[in-house]
């Protein structure tokens, strides 16, 4: 089981702090799954121009994806998804 | 140059007032701010003086754009030697202050000497008049400003004061403005108390002029796009504050848990920007001119009070192993009310928990008061407050955490980088982070060179926070920027959406001067440098004190999404030094100063 926990505005899109994920075997495909399940908004969020969109965060066992991978970043059971909205602050 | 005002000077000893011109030529090089204020320390307070002592000066210093057409412009510097480091103190405020000056027709007050009494400030444009103070002596931060507003007679001034942390000197007192927001760190309001200055009093009738009327229309037209557009700028800060950053520094596994004993806290959602929006928040707080508004007001039980932020969540919070808001809020109004920075008190108070759970504070000192144990949110809004009175075992912590340590033989307990409590960020998890608090010209201090934004928002480009390669030069450029930035009166939360080269063009319209983005970064350099060597005069040991605690360097993070890592700064530092054309000691070279004009 994958867990993925949603942050900040994106909790309004999905309606909940986290959820399990099953059988996604890269970061795109999990993102995938959850639009097909979460809807438009979460769409509009996480994706733009056929990739994952800039406005979001993602961190795989607390690192970036952008390190990692990016949508290609493997999962594997037991991993910790999280999805922020970008944020700031000091 | 007197058109971006003129230089109040007050000699609190013997009781007189002059007004002077602003020096063109510091201007030019220095920008305002953080720079001139700076550049007047070096050159008035000579080496070793006291900072408590009538011989220490005290500058409140707005930039160039304070008060003016430009967005988030309404900050102002507190410049000082620090009593807390003994280096530069170069403290940051916004709230309407600073812009109020500005339509005073002053860009910067320097305070010299002592009064014999307690005095406060009247500034009503340029009539200046030093008062008594004694009937507001002992009073907080907040009754204070009523009865200043009251006593002047004019509910539309507006009032920078301490409380009573600042009267005790403490080392960690705080320079309050419009109640709620700070010059907090190292120590100002001490400096401020050691002058038996109670407050100033501002009120202006006038509209600051713009050189350049033209030029900053068309500057704000385009920065107000980028902000607009800008998602932490547009979105993220107005929405939840810097609260937002409880979740993603956590899940990063950065986030400084019990007095940095750990940096993942399972509990940290109960303390989010999401969970304070949701529970405690009444509406948005925006500073003068801001677009962008990321102050929070908050509601406690029946008090409404200001935020509080990342950093004070941090402190009172993760640091000292508190999970919930609500003593997080009440420590972050006591703090506003008695004039304490939020990030050295919860820090020091974490210390303290840790010398008292392993048995060197022994609880009769406590004097019945609530254990210092991890956890215990009823100790942190106690000894807060007791802290801010100066009061029993708090006049102990009211020292810091550095001093606190030292007096029970554990210096190792001191969270701190020049005697500086480190701020919300583990520097072992997020390596550009904790190379900028080593080399931080005022100690321990994120903002100085903010690389948790490329490092964890990916703003302007993502950085890997565990890679050591690309980290002296960003920390060198982010630390040049900023500096630039807090010099000219603007926000540095405008630099999410914005660069080098609109501060540029808005400086350009403010004071005539040839800036672009270039020459920006270059006076930032410059900023940076003189900083530096005010600290160097002060007996700076850059090979002792270019560091981090043994902690961060040694004991790897435990546990959560960072586990196993620990600080590389000795692989960072000697290429932040060359990079900067400093020598291997930290030395500003010769040659590097003359390309500054610094020789």
């Amino acid at each position: 089981m994958i867990k993925v926990l949603f942050f900040a505005t994106i909790r309004d899109y999905t309606g909940v702090k986290e959820t399990g994920a099953e059988g996604s075997r890269t970061v795109m495909e999990l993102l995938l799954n959850l639009a097909r399940v979460y809807g438009q908004k979460f769409t509009e969020e996480a994706f733009e121009e056929g990739g994952i969109s800039d406005r979001v965060i993602v961190l795989v066992n607390g690192r970036h994806i952008a390190h990692t991978g990016g949508g290609d970043t493997p999962l594997a059971d037991g991993d910790t998804v999280a999805i922020f909205p970008i944020i700031g602050g000091g | 140059m007197d058109n971006l005002g003129k230089v109040l000077r007050v000699n609190l000893t013997e009781g007189t007032v002059r007004s002077e011109s602003l020096c063109e030529k510091t201007v030019r090089n220095f920008i305002g701010g953080r720079g001139y204020a700076t550049k007047v320390l070096y050159d008035e307070v000579p080496k070793g003086t006291d900072p408590l002592s009538p011989a220490n000066k005290l500058i409140f210093a707005n930039g160039p754009l304070t008060g003016k057409g430009a967005p988030s412009a309404g900050r102002y510097m507190v410049i000082t030697k620090s009593p807390l480091t003994g280096y530069i103190a170069s403290s940051n405020s916004g709230g309407f202050w600073g812009a109020e000056l500005a339509r005073a027709g002053w860009f910067m007050i320097i305070l010299e000497g002592k009064s014999p009494k307690p005095v406060y400030l009247w500034v009503r444009d340029d009539k200046v008049e030093i008062r008594d103070a004694g009937a507001i002596w002992g009073k907080d931060g907040h009754e204070a400003t009523d009865d200043l507003l009251a006593a002047v007679g004019d509910g539309q001034a507006k009032v920078a004061c301490i409380g009573t942390a600042g009267e005790q000197l403490s080392v960690i007192a705080a320079i309050m403005n419009d109640k709620t927001r700070a010059a907090g760190r190292s120590g100002v309001g001490a400096v401020m108390g050691s002058k038996n200055l109670k407050g100033i009093v501002v009120r202006g009738s006038a509209r600051p002029p713009v050189q350049d009327a033209e030029g900053m229309k068309a500057a704000l037209a385009s920065s107000m796009e980028k902000l607009k557009t800008n998602p932490v700028t547009s979105q993220g800060l107005p929405t939840y504050g810097t609260a937002v950053l409880v979740n993603v520094i956590n899940q990063t596994g950065g986030y400084p848990m019990n007095n940095w004993q750990g940096a993942y806290f399972p509990e940290a959602d109960e303390q989010s920007g999401e969970t304070l929006a949701r529970d405690f928040l009444v509406k948005r707080y925006s500073c003068f001119g801001c677009p962008i508004g990321c102050g929070r007001v908050t509601k406690l039980g029946e008090k409404i009070g200001e935020g509080p932020e990342y950093e004070t969540i941090f402190a009172f919070g993760v640091c000292c192993g508190v999970a919930r808001l609500e003593p997080i809020i009440e420590a972050n109004n006591i703090c506003n009310e008695l004039g304490l920075d939020t990030i050295s008190a919860g820090v020091t108070i974490a210390a303290a928990m840790e010398l008292y759970e392993k048995g060197y504070i022994r609880k009769e000192e406590l004097e019945g008061g609530p254990e210092l144990r991890f956890g215990n949110g009823d100790a942190v809004t106690y000894w807060t407050r007791k802290m801010g009175l100066g009061e029993g075992f708090g006049k102990k912590l009211a020292e810091g955490s550095y001093r606190l340590c030292e007096m029970y033989g554990h210096p190792e307990f001191s969270m701190t980088v020049k005697k500086q409590e480190m701020p919300a960020y583990d520097g072992r998890a997020i390596q550009g982070i904790g190379l900028n608090y080593a080399t931080s010209n005022r100690g321990g201090c994120h903002v100085r060179g903010y690389t948790i934004s490329p490092e964890i928002l990916g703003l302007p480009e993502k950085l890997d926070p565990t890679d050591i390669e690309s980290k002296p030069a960003w920390v060198s450029i982010f630390q040049n920027l900023t500096a630039a930035i807090d010099a000219s009166g603007m926000c540095l939360f405008t630099s999410f959406a914005l660069g080098a080269d609109d501060y540029g063009a808005f400086l350009k319209a403010a004071t005539g001067f040839d800036y672009d983005g270039a020459e920006t970064l270059k006076a930032g350099e410059r900023i940076w440098n003189i900083e530096r060597l005010f600290n160097l005069r002060e007996g700076l040991d850059p090979l002792k004190e270019d560091t981090l605690p043994e902690r961060l360097l040694k004991e790897p993070i435990p546990g959560g999404p960072s586990k196993g890592m620990v600080s590389r700064l000795s692989e960072m530092l000697p290429n932040y030094y060359k990079y900067r054309g400093w020598d291997e000691k930290g030395i500003p070279t010769a040659g590097k100063l003359a390309e500054l004009g610094l020789n």
